[in-house]
């Protein structure tokens, strides 16, 4: 636009403390995928060690240090990985990463308007969650280690330095990090709430939205209406550590001593805990599921069948997922009628994601697919979605829970339907539009070929955890081997390690692609995938309020692809029609 | 992107017009979910044990529920008044109100006095999960008072350099939710722990 | 030095990989050729691997079915487990043939359309009765299993009936052991808590109530007789763990300031098992199964299931608290028992 002449102090607010909502999308994702790449790192690690337990490592030996004496890593250490691992895949990749970038790059631009409600909030949301990856990440050097009382921090363990060195100062560090990430979560969550109702442009009502922003609005206010209450767990938890009350802590006799705690419970940690865990699930999730909703549709040149029962089963599952925390407690001793009632309102959760489902396949069904990554990655979403969405049904039926709980079973089921439902939902984001991130184009070919890698190792690794489970395995083992029922699962642990070492180096593909593509890559088109969404009106160069002049009136749906009239041949001459066509005279609004 | 335009300016204005009072709301909402958390967990604690402590709250929390509503009434009188264009009533109010605001906050020193003075403490082996819950629950209202004080002041500043008008009382506006909020968060929390906790 | 050597070797590897990759990339970027448009043979090269992947993906499920089954728990060993596990497989039959259809279908229709310059795509944007049918259906099959469930859980959750004759023990988590106490021959387990713990009474037993004379505190092993109702009672010392008794599909937290309960019939001798296991070695087997601390992975007990008798037999060889006590009257005053 203008002329630069203060061209240091403009690099400051453009790079780093800039409010435009491109910028701050950017720095999420990097960050994210920073943060989740040392996640897999550790994951690789401890896999290392359950593959071959007790066998020394030159990696871990380098990589580790102290936490690993010649080599093998010391078993609370390996609990200290195996948290830290959960807490940056969970929290920072999958929330932050996954909703803070998409969320930041689509709103204004596929409601069309010009910036986030503020700019200013959303800046400080970016930076609280980069102070909160840094402290996370510095309390893996500190004395005692990193929390090791697993990413849900039960006490009476997470609040005890005596139970386990890593409850010491990583603890703190851990908890301080997570008050500054709610934080930062809440302040990214409102402004996209307020964005979504208010700013939209002219003509574009909510039944015209597209998907992905229907998942933003409810991821946001499911993060809105549980976050807080995480917060609110978290400082008791705090309390109870540093400032001698005991709303977690009873009758405990440790290292020789018995605690002047008393009249506390570690449950009520665990409803509060749950109350926000359980929801933090679908938090992950949702996104996933618009992004790839949006893209399937665009790659199959068909409109998402059954746009309103996609926003309702949407809107169901957001609410349902406040209300099922106590799945998790089956067997925490809690009234057994409750645990009737938490089976119910799980085993519910079950039909608005049939739902979905079956409208995914109806939209593949007769469509005129292409694959780029992000088809790809979009269609196994699907299948990681049905695979881990099934072995749910054992799950929260509280009768066969009694036996799989806190097994490898859960491990399994949680990974394909949380995990990679989430990352390949967050990998076909990043191929679709890294137009609009970078104004350049990924290589397809290589995209292609992490997708292939990425779908067999996940499986290979996932799936025979469901073995391990039903054969008995708890979670959380340093090692399988202290006990003869276990023998004969080593070769089992050792195809899921190898398959946990293949995958982490097919990743390395993706972050070629993705390095070289933003610096080098081709310039990208004005539409690259012939979308009708409004993000594609903007200007591939990033300017600042999105638009030249006016911003675009919408005027239908953005599913309207491969429409015909009665003579079969395509509305508008061509197989989309973007939303800020006029309707044809020939043509009834399907957004009715 | 380098330089501000006016036109970026009006937008801006036109944006915060339509947001500032939403986003207020929706943070309003999880600040009710975050105390929600506390008070549910006081529900939990309660349950799971026999020997709750039920203890009798001091005066001077009654005289701050008093004191709280008082302020509110004030605050929206200066409301109505510069709808109406009166700038003096709307100075006085204002100050009026953070006045009692502070008061408040003393209001609850001496409820706080009063309970350690009783023997009820926050922490330590002689607290209780009764009495650590009220410690905590009130001097987090009141943090969240301070963040209702400070908008107070802000607000009486800019009253007495004259920036409302009967067509430009957003800033006002948006202090009078958050601080008739901050008086409804303390009915409730007060009505909680005197028939429920 | 050895695994010096690989991880250079890889690590040039990957180096020179990516250079060559970014060497070609160039080149082709600047001929114009455009490395993000799909051509109609690449599309189809993806859509073959629609299939392809179908065939592997169930592949390797019966794989590891036809492969591991056999190490999966045996049968069930206690009579409420046969019902979770017929559950389980009830369970199973709706899930493996949804899973299998809605795979076929997914990769079926992706390489079925995919993309050709000369086909349109249909516009089917919604059809109320099909969803209502997916509605449901799903709903329909879930009543089912919602039911079939609560059924069981209730029935597993009910406490054994204290008239009914039947054995009371008391199962003690802690870092990083397990302990057992059975309530003797009057039925009632002793007081205890953390505040009496001293010494080898690590079960914090309070020595001045009665009751607890003739409790019975075993380490590293414990037994309970064959088809007679165990009612288990599970205590912590420190901090959260879980007893869980895989065999049995039994497990409850241990929780620290509470009592949890749960029960169970044991159906199948030790010895019995051995045989249907084929395993010589075999033992039940108690695991801690909530992540307690560093030696987490390593908090087990065996458990023997045996007759009646030898039941009777062992338990009369163990040594009852009160004979541990340095003055048995001492105590006095009886106390009132916990329930
Ligand atoms: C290839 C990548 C990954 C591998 C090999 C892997 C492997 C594992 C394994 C083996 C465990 C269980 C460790 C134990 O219980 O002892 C685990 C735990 C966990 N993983 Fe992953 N994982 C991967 C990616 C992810 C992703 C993408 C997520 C995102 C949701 C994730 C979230 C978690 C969580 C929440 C836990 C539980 C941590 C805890 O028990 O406290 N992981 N991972
Ligand atoms: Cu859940
Ligand atoms: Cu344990």
């Amino acid at each position: 636009m203008s002329t630069h002449h203060h061209h240091d102090q403009d690099f400051l607010f453009k790079y780093v403390f800039s409010q435009d909502h491109k910028m701050i999308s950017k720095q999420f994702l990097i960050t994210g995928f920073i943060m989740g790449f040392i996640g897999l790192i550790m994951s690789t690690l401890f896999r290392l060690q359950l593959g071959w337990p007790g066998e020394s490592f030159w990696i871990i030996d380098k990589l580790l240090g102290s936490w690993a004496e010649n080599g093998v890593m010391a078993p609370d250490k390996y609990l200290a990985l195996v948290t830290m691992h959960g807490t940056i895949m969970v929290f920072f990749l999958l929330t932050a990463g996954l909703s803070g970038t998409f969320s930041n790059l689509l709103i204004p631009l596929q409601i069309g308007a010009r910036d986030m409600a503020s700019g200013f909030l959303n800046m400080l949301s970016f930076w609280f969650f980069f102070l909160s990856s840094v402290i996370m990440l510095i309390s893996l050097g500190v004395e005692g280690g990193a929390a090791s009382a697993g990413w849900t921090i039960y006490p009476p363990l997470s609040a005890l330095p005596q139970a386990i060195p890593g409850s010491g100062l990583g603890m703190t560090l851990w908890l301080v990090a997570m008050a500054l990430f709610i934080v930062g979560s809440l302040l990214g969550s409102l402004n996209y709430i307020v964005t979504i109702l208010n700013l939209r442009t002219k003509g574009m009502s909510m039944t015209r939205l597209p998907l992905t922003i229907w998942a933003f609005l409810l991821t946001a206010i499911i993060g809105v209406v549980s976050f807080p209450v995480l917060l609110s767990a978290a400082l008791l938890l705090i309390f109870d550590r540093g400032f001698g009350t005991s709303f977690y802590l009873s009758d405990i006799y440790i290292g020789g001593q018995v605690l002047e705690h008393n009249g506390g419970s570690p449950i009520l940690f665990e409803h509060l805990f749950w109350f926000l865990g359980h929801p933090e699930v679908y938090i992950v999730l949702l996104p996933a599921l618009g992004i790839t909703s949006e893209i399937i549709s665009t790659m199959t040149r068909k409109p998402i069948f059954g746009y309103r029962a996609m926003i309702g089963s949407m809107v169901a599952i957001a609410f349902l997922s406040t209300i099922v925390w106590g799945h998790h407690m089956f067997v925490t001793g809690m009234n057994p009628f409750l645990g009737a009632v938490f089976t119910f309102t799980t085993l519910l959760i079950a039909i608005p994601s049939a739902v979905k489902v079956f409208n995914y396949l109806t939209t593949l069904w007769k469509g005129n697919i292409k694959f780029s990554p992000a088809t790809l990655f979009s269609i196994g979403l699907v299948s990681t979605f049905i695979s881990g969405g099934l072995t749910g049904l054992i799950l929260g039926d509280s009768a066969l829970d009694i036996n799989v709980h806190d097994t490898y079973f859960v491990v399994g089921h949680f990974h394909i339907v949380m995990g990679l439902s989430a990352i390949f939902g967050m990998f076909a984001g990043v191929y679709h539009w890294f137009p609009k991130l970078f104004g350049r184009m990924m290589n397809n070919k290589i995209g292609q070929l992490h997708f292939w890698i990425t779908i067999v190792c996940a499986y290979g690794i996932f799936f025979p955890m469901h073995f391990l489970g039903l054969a008995g395995v708890p979670r959380r083992y340093y090692t399988n081997s202290e006990f003869p029922l276990f023998d004969n699962l080593l070769d089992i642990n050792v195809l899921i390690s190898t398959f946990a070492i293949i995958i982490a180096f097919g990743q390395l593909l993706f972050l070629y692609n993705f390095v070289f593509s933003a610096l080098r890559g081709p310039k990208a088109p004005q539409n690259p995938w012939d979308s009708n969404s409004l993000e594609w009106t903007a200007p591939v160069e990033h300017i600042h309020g999105n638009w030249y002049g006016d911003i675009p009136e919408v005027y239908r749906w953005p599913y309207d692809y491969s429409k015909v009239d009665e003579n079969g041949e395509y509305i508008g001459g061509k197989d989309f029609i973007p939303q800020t066509t006029p309707l044809y005279d020939n043509e009834t609004d399907e957004a009715h | 992107m380098a330089s501000i335009t006016l036109q970026d300016l009006n937008t801006k204005a036109e944006i915060r017009k339509k947001t500032a009072k939403p986003l207020l709301w929706i943070g309003i909402v999880s600040i009710v979910m975050f105390f929600s958390g506390w008070t549910s967990a006081v529900i939990v604690s309660k349950g799971g044990n026999g020997n709750w402590l039920n203890i009798e709250l001091p005066f001077a929390f009654s005289l701050s529920t008093i004191i709280i509503v008082l302020s509110s009434l004030l605050f929206h009188y200066g409301l109505i008044s510069i709808k109406k264009d009166n700038k003096k009533m709307l100075k006085l109010a204002v100050s009026l109100t953070l006045v009692l605001g502070l008061l408040f906050v003393v209001s609850q020193f001496y409820g706080w006095k009063e309970l350690y003075s009783n023997g009820i403490v926050a922490t330590g082996s002689s607290s209780t999960n009764a009495s650590s819950f009220i410690y905590l629950i009130t001097v987090f209202h009141v943090l969240h008072l301070l963040a209702g004080i400070i908008s107070l002041i802000v607000v009486s500043v800019k009253s007495y350099k004259e920036k409302y008008n009967s067509t430009n009382f957003l800033g006002v506006e948006v202090s009078i939710i958050y601080w008739h909020f901050l008086g409804a968060l303390w009915i409730y929390l007060f009505l909680f722990l005197k028939y429920i906790a | 030095m050895m695994v010096l050597l690989v991880s250079v070797t890889v690590l040039l590897v990957i180096i020179s990989a990516a250079q060559i990759l970014k060497i070609a990339e160039l080149s082709a970027i600047s001929k114009g050729v455009k490395v993000y448009e799909i051509s109609e043979k690449d599309n189809r090269v993806q859509a073959v691997l629609m299939l392809v992947f179908l065939v592997f993906y169930f592949s390797f499920f019966a794989w590891q079915y036809l492969k591991w089954s056999h190490l999966m728990l045996p049968v069930s060993a206690s009579e409420h487990g046969v019902g979770v596990d017929s559950l389980m497989n009830v369970t199973w039959l709706f899930i493996i043939p949804v899973f299998i259809i809605t795979h076929i279908l997914l990769f079926w229709f992706a390489f079925k359309y995919a993309f050709k310059a000369n086909r349109k795509a249909v516009f089917f944007s919604h059809s109320n009765k099909l969803e209502l049918v997916w509605t449901l259906v799903p709903s329909l099959a879930l009543t089912v299993l919602i039911l079939y469930g609560l059924n069981n859980w209730n029935k597993i959750m009910t406490p054994v009936n204290s008239e009914e004759d039947h054995v009371l023990i008391e199962l003690l988590g802690q870092q990083f052991s397990w302990g057992a106490r059975y309530a003797g021959d009057d039925k009632k387990l002793g007081r205890a808590n953390v505040n009496y713990i001293e010494g080898a009474n690590f079960m914090g037993i309070d020595s001045t109530d009665n009751n607890c004379k003739d409790d019975i505190v075993v380490k590293g092993e414990f037994h309970i007789p064959v088809n007679v109702p165990v009612q288990f009672v599970m205590r912590s010392n420190d901090v959260l763990h879980s007893a869980y008794m895989p065999h049995f599909r039994a497990q409850m937290n241990c929780v620290p300031g509470m009592k949890t309960q749960f029960n169970f019939v044991p159906t199948i001798t030790s010895k019995e098992m051995k045989k249907i296991t084929n395993n010589e070695n075999f033992e039940y087997l108690l695991l801690c199964n909530k992540i307690c601390g560093a030696a987490h992975y390593n908090m087990q007990m065996n458990i023997v299931v045996e007759s009646k008798e030898d039941y009777a037999k062992w338990l009369s060889s163990q040594k009852k608290f009160g004979s541990s006590l340095p003055n048995p009257s001492e105590g006095g005053a009886l106390v009132e028992t916990q329930k």
